[in-house]
């Protein structure tokens, strides 16, 4: 494909914005047609947003869409998939009990469904563009992979000219992820276009004709040709720097070791290795950071720690106390913190009160042989939201109306309020605005001090770099590379959370 | 082009739910005006007796009070299973489980005296709805099998039994063509508490209470609304779902049993097929009014008792008793009708016109 | 036991069995698409009431039924508006409509109680066919009901696995969300699907006083509708297994007034337990499958669907 070929995408000058935050601001985007096109950067650059423009989920509050040179107003996905612009998700959106074919030709224009007529289509549409599948086979049965393919030919089966997709690779095997790269040549050499949202530098430089770059929420290269730029380049320009908030908290010597992992393994939702033979020591007084693109096991290795997912194999101790197979509430009592990703679900129940959520994890030290002292209860929680800083309503309505830094206030709060020895604590400022930002990590620096060993997840790598004493870097599974946060590149890491093995 | 919208609230309206039910009281009373009318009825006469029937007169709270004993009773059970988000949909038939054990051991214990028999009667009759619950507890906790189904079946499964029981070996040989049950023995019956009422409103009362209690005041009924919240909240604090299913379940169904006890002992003469009455279904209405909290279903119980024996005394006035189930019936739309607005706000949204931009 | 009374309760199990299947396969849609509805009973009684009385007053038996299959569905829609529309508990509101539906079938049957049907549906007369001996009086005396439902069956069969409306109706029962991105209207989709099964609990329960009892009294539905319920689940949710189900429980209905006639000295009443130790039975099947599989029962049941704010 020549830098001639007519633009099949144009984005111009998009502008989206959310309570609390731009997503797009003046975002641009040129893809020519025949070609697979990447999108690239870090999360909460805005490609998301971006994509779902393109595809109709969101309208943008500024900016011009064009496809093929007009301009389009998408108010829905269905107007954007009549303009022939398919989207396959990060999450499928598929039925589990219905066949493959069934999922294709749902909402598709087929009025009466001749089972084999469309059997034989799909595999036509299939066979051609190498994507292998059985129509037949009921879905659930199917691996990602597979789903990933059907998500793929329900496009195709309408049509699709322009083909999104949002992290592909996400959920497929390196050997996958190749077929995967053959499957979109094939659809590009037919002449449709392809637009591959991507972390993976390393498939990017494999497949793609050009990349874009978006950080903060702009677009900081356009178009480069990839045959032309190296993955450290990309990387580079993925991290870029942001201002930072929290200040560096002063060096401390660390104390003795309070939680130590051997050989950890686990499985994900999936049943398939998510750690594989993780080795951790953190020391009281240290903050431990882990870096890496979500799904390469950070979740799962701090669910395993907390007691929530079973351990296939390896050793949990803290404070010298062999914790492998304990519920959680002993390792609460055990001196473990958790602050899990999942707020509104694992950590705090919405439908209690705020008092009831609270007293969640100590409820059993504040009872007189059956009864749960209300008094005692409302005290503890008292406690919590003055300590933590916590604006609530009247702390006996449920929790629901509390903001998204206030929540994660009182979730934090609660598990801090234990006086733990050790801090799991997982995007613990996710989705939060700066002031519960700077809240929740002075917390996190404040029990650094006190001694505690703190394991910080998180996909702000500003965030890290700022409060790590310690730089981990978590891929497919295991610890892959450590950095010293005051002297490493952002480059290099960036490198190595994409899957890049040092080659020196 | 505007069109309207349902938007969630922040937080549901506070003291939302006792004025939902009340507007729903007021709209099912007006609905009933309309019926009335609309069959050739006069309204105010038959509210008149509506209301003097059921509230008007000591004798009038007694037979009250006396409905809302299983009304409540089974209320409560449904509340209980309900506040862990359990659907025990088996209260009928537990009911029924209890009644027939208490009139079982009437049957055993001929000849004992009251204060002996009528306590075992109603021992009996907790363990005979907890029994037929504790099937449904099991399957949900241990395989996951949906509790409203196999409740559902089993209250048929229930009812079957007793006919069997009356036309079968329970069967009065001195009942000529028409089976029935021997009669209850003047020691198996409750004594009275004023007028028609008996000793039943007092327990009854006392259990509402005490299972009040334990809801918001133990660490178990802590847990149970943890585990009602979520089920991966539970397991973060330490909660034994299982266990707590199968306590629950059996808890819920020995109270709807000792309804069905104290109704036998407390108002019937022998034990027959509709002994359970309908309440076991109003009871899952009663626990919904009062949002699956013990505190409210005495409240909303006493309502509705007030309904069916007024709905009762109509009769006598041309009007079928009938008019009571669908009043109960309306209470419950307008209720969630109303409580519609506790949770969301009507707004007016403008259509977005082409053009892409707010 | 003779050959005419063999052939009787053949010929019953087929009526009755024809009379559960109609109120099953339209709560076997509504369930399909994701709200259960447990007003079934209900909306039976209504149906019942509703074309005894249009057919005391017009005299045209065809019109009762249409309007009675009007009615519920109307009626089972305020079902699905506080179900689907404004997210009430769907038990609750289900047990609602079944008070309702008692209620008010009881309170304007009043007046009919006793009277002599305006009209009934009597049974089509298929010429020779009738005169076949065994198949003859059992298949082919029948009412007009009958080949009803087993229209209604086959449609359904089909609608459901062959057409896209149906295939948008079982993806509202199992993934709304997914149904929600291929563009259709999960809120139309569902109250649609209560509509209609409130409409066939309906045609059931004018069925009933048409054709079977040609009369009216309170309670005439006996319970029925639950056996209805049950009878999807029996089904595993399929119109054909079902199909099987409504035969098999019809039969034990028949069966049940019969069994002195054939000699058998066990208790009619616990015969008519089975049907729901059965349906008991299928659910711990399915439940137990469904560890290693997806469930046979439409996971969104009982689930509200909300699409998030664009």
């Amino acid at each position: 494909m020549t830098s001639d070929s007519p633009l099949a995408i144009e984005l111009v000058d998009i502008w989206k914005r959310f309570p609390g935050v731009v997503a797009n601001a003046g975002a641009t985007l040129s893809v020519k047609k025949g070609t697979i096109h990447a999108v690239l950067g870090e999360n909460g650059a805005g490609k998301s947003t971006l994509m779902n423009i393109l595809s109709g989920v969101y309208r943008p509050d500024e900016g011009q869409v064009r496809i093929n040179g007009e301009q389009h107003w998408f108010h829905s996905p269905s107007d954007a998939l009549a303009s022939g612009i398919g989207m396959v998700h990060q999450e499928f959106r598929l039925v589990p009990s219905f066949t493959v074919a069934e999922n294709i030709v749902l909402g598709a224009s087929e009025k009466i469904i001749r089972r084999s007529f469309i059997e034989k289509e799909v595999e036509q549409i299939a066979q051609q563009f190498g994507l292998a599948i059985d129509p037949t086979r009921p879905v659930w049965q199917l691996s990602m992979g597979e789903r990933q393919r059907v998500e793929i030919l329900k496009t195709l089966w309408r049509k699709a000219q322009i083909l999104i997709l949002d992290e592909p690779t996400a959920v497929l095997t390196p050997a996958e992820a190749d077929e995967l790269g053959n499957v979109l040549r094939k659809i590009a050499e037919d002449g449709r276009t392809v637009v591959f949202i991507s972390h993976k530098l390393h498939e990017v430089t494999a497949f793609c004709d050009e990349a874009t770059v978006l950080r903060g929420g702009k677009t900081v290269a356009s178009s480069l040709k990839v045959e032309e730029v190296n993955e450290s380049d990309l990387a580079g320009l993925m991290v870029g720097s942001s201002p930072m908030i929290s200040e560096r908290p002063p060096y401390q010597e660390p104390g003795e070791a309070m939680l130590t992992i051997e050989g950890l393994g686990t499985l994900d939702d999936r049943f398939l290795p998510a750690v594989k033979n993780l080795n951790l020591t953190i020391k009281s007084g240290e903050i431990v950071g882990i870096a890496g693109v979500s799904g390469n096991g950070q979740r799962e290795m701090a669910q395993a720690i907390a007691g929530l997912r079973p351990i296939t194999s390896g050793k949990v101790t803290i404070s010298g106390k062999d914790l492998t197979n304990a519920p959680p509430s002993e390792r609460f009592t055990a001196g473990l913190g958790y602050v899990p990703e999942d707020r509104l679900g694992v950590g705090l129940a919405p439908r209690l009160t705020v008092t009831e959520n609270a007293i969640l994890r100590s409820y059993k030290n504040l009872r007189k042989s059956i009864f749960l002292v209300s008094e005692q209860a409302v005290n503890y929680c008292k406690e919590i939201i003055e300590r933590f800083g916590v604006r609530t309503g009247p702390i006996d309505e449920p929790i629901a109306g509390l903001s998204g830094g206030n929540l994660q206030r009182l979730l934090v709060g609660r598990e801090l309020s234990g006086n733990p020895k050790v801090v799991l604590a997982a995007q613990p400022t996710r989705g939060l605005d700066i002031q519960g930002v700077k809240a929740i990590q002075d917390l996190l620096i404040d029990e650094r001090t006190e001694g505690a060993a703190v394991l910080l997840i998180s996909e702000d790598l500003d965030e890290l770099l700022t409060l790590s004493d310690r730089l981990l870097v978590m891929h497919e599974g295991e610890i892959v590379k450590e950095f010293d946060p005051t002297t490493a590149h952002r480059h290099d890491i960036g490198a190595a959370m994409a899957g890049k093995r040092d080659e020196s | 082009m505007k069109r309207l919208v349902l938007v969630r609230r922040e937080q549901p309206l506070r003291g939302g739910q006792p004025l939902s039910f009340l507007i729903g009281l007021v709209v099912a009373l007006l609905a009933g005006i309309l019926l009335l009318v609309a069959s050739g009825h006069n309204p105010i006469e038959i509210y008149e007796r509506l209301f003097n029937s059921s509230v008007g007169s000591s004798n009038a709270w007694a037979k009250t009070l006396n409905r809302a004993v299983p009304l409540g009773l089974a209320g409560l059970a449904v509340a209980v299973a309900g506040s862990m988000g359990l659907w025990n949909i088996g209260a009928e038939g537990q009911i029924l489980a209890g009644a027939m054990m208490a009139a079982w051991i009437a049957q055993i214990g001929e000849g004992w005296a009251s204060p002996l028999l009528i306590p075992l009667m109603l021992i009996a009759s907790i363990l005979g709805g907890a029994l037929l619950a504790s099937g449904p507890g099991i399957a949900r906790a241990q395989i996951g099998v949906n509790e409203i189904i196999t409740t559902l079946m089993l209250n048929e499964v229930a009812l079957r039994l007793l006919q069997w029981l009356i036309h079968g070996p329970w069967k009065d040989p001195e009942s000529r063509g028409f089976p029935l049950a021997p009669l209850l023995a003047d020691e198996a019956r409750l004594p009275k508490l004023f007028g028609r009422a008996h000793w039943g409103v007092i327990i009854a009362f006392l259990v509402i209470a005490f299972f009040g209690f334990i809801v918001s005041r133990t660490t178990w009924g802590y847990e149970l609304k943890v585990a009602g919240s979520s089920g991966a909240t539970a397991r973060y604090a330490g909660i034994s779902l299982n266990k707590k299913i199968i306590t629950v379940m059996v808890l819920s169904g020995g109270i709807a049993g000792l309804a069905g006890g104290i109704e036998l002992s407390g108002t019937s003469d022998r034990i027959v097929e509709g002994v359970s009455g309908g309440y076991g279904f109003a009871g899952i209405i009663v626990a919904a009014l009062a949002l699956m909290r013990p505190s409210g279903v005495a409240a909303v119980a006493l309502i509705f008792g007030a309904v069916q024996v007024g709905g009762l005394s109509i009769q006598t006035l041309g009007v079928s008793s009938s008019v009571s189930t669908i009043l109960q019936a309306l209470i419950l739309f307008g209720a969630i009708g109303a409580g519609v607005f506790n949770r969301y706000s009507l707004k007016s949204v403008k259509r977005e016109k082409k053009g892409g931009s707010t | 036991m003779n050959e005419a009374s063999m052939i009787g309760m053949l010929s019953t199990t087929v009526s009755f069995g024809a009379l559960l299947y109609l109120a099953c396969i339209g709560e076997l849609i509504s369930e399909k698409a994701g709200v259960l509805n447990l007003g079934v009973e209900g909306m039976m009684a209504l149906g019942a009431v509703t074309g005894f009385l249009v057919a005391l007053n017009t005299e045209n038996p065809w019109l009762a039924l249409l309007v009675a299959m009007i009615v519920t569905a109307a009626f089972a829609s305020i079902h699905g508006i506080f179900t689907v529309v404004l997210g009430a508990e769907q038990v609750v509101s289900g047990l609602s409509l079944t008070f309702l539906g008692l209620g008010l079938s009881a309170f304007f049957g009043k007046s009919a109680v006793g009277n002599p049907p305006g009209a009934i549906l009597s049974n089509v007369d298929w010429g020779p066919l009738s005169d076949i001996p065994w198949v003859g009086p059992i298949l082919f005396q029948q009412s007009p009901m009958v080949y009803f439902a087993i229209l209604v069956g086959l449609l359904t069969s089909f609608l459901l696995t062959r057409t896209s409306i149906g295939l948008a109706l079982r993806g509202a029962g199992e993934s709304a969300s997914t149904v929600d991105t291929a563009g259709y209207s999960v809120v139309k989709i569902r109250l649609a699907a209560v509509a209609t099964g409130g409409a066939l609990a309906g045609a059931a329960g004018a069925y009933l006083t048409l054709s079977i009892t040609t009369s009216w009294q309170d309670g005439a539905t006996a319970g029925r509708g639950w056996i209805a319920v049950a009878l999807v689940i029996f089904g595993a949710w399929k119109p054909g297994r079902a199909a099987i189900g409504a035969l098999l429980f019809g039969g034990l209905l028949a069966l049940k007034t019969r069994l002195q006639t054939f000699g058998v000295n066990f208790s009619p009443i616990l015969l008519s337990m089975i049907p729901y130790l059965l349906t008991i039975g299928v659910l711990l099947i399915i439940s137990i499958r469904a560890r290693h599989r997806p469930s046979a029962s439409p996971s969104e049941i009982g689930k509200v669907y909300r699409r998030e704010e664009r």
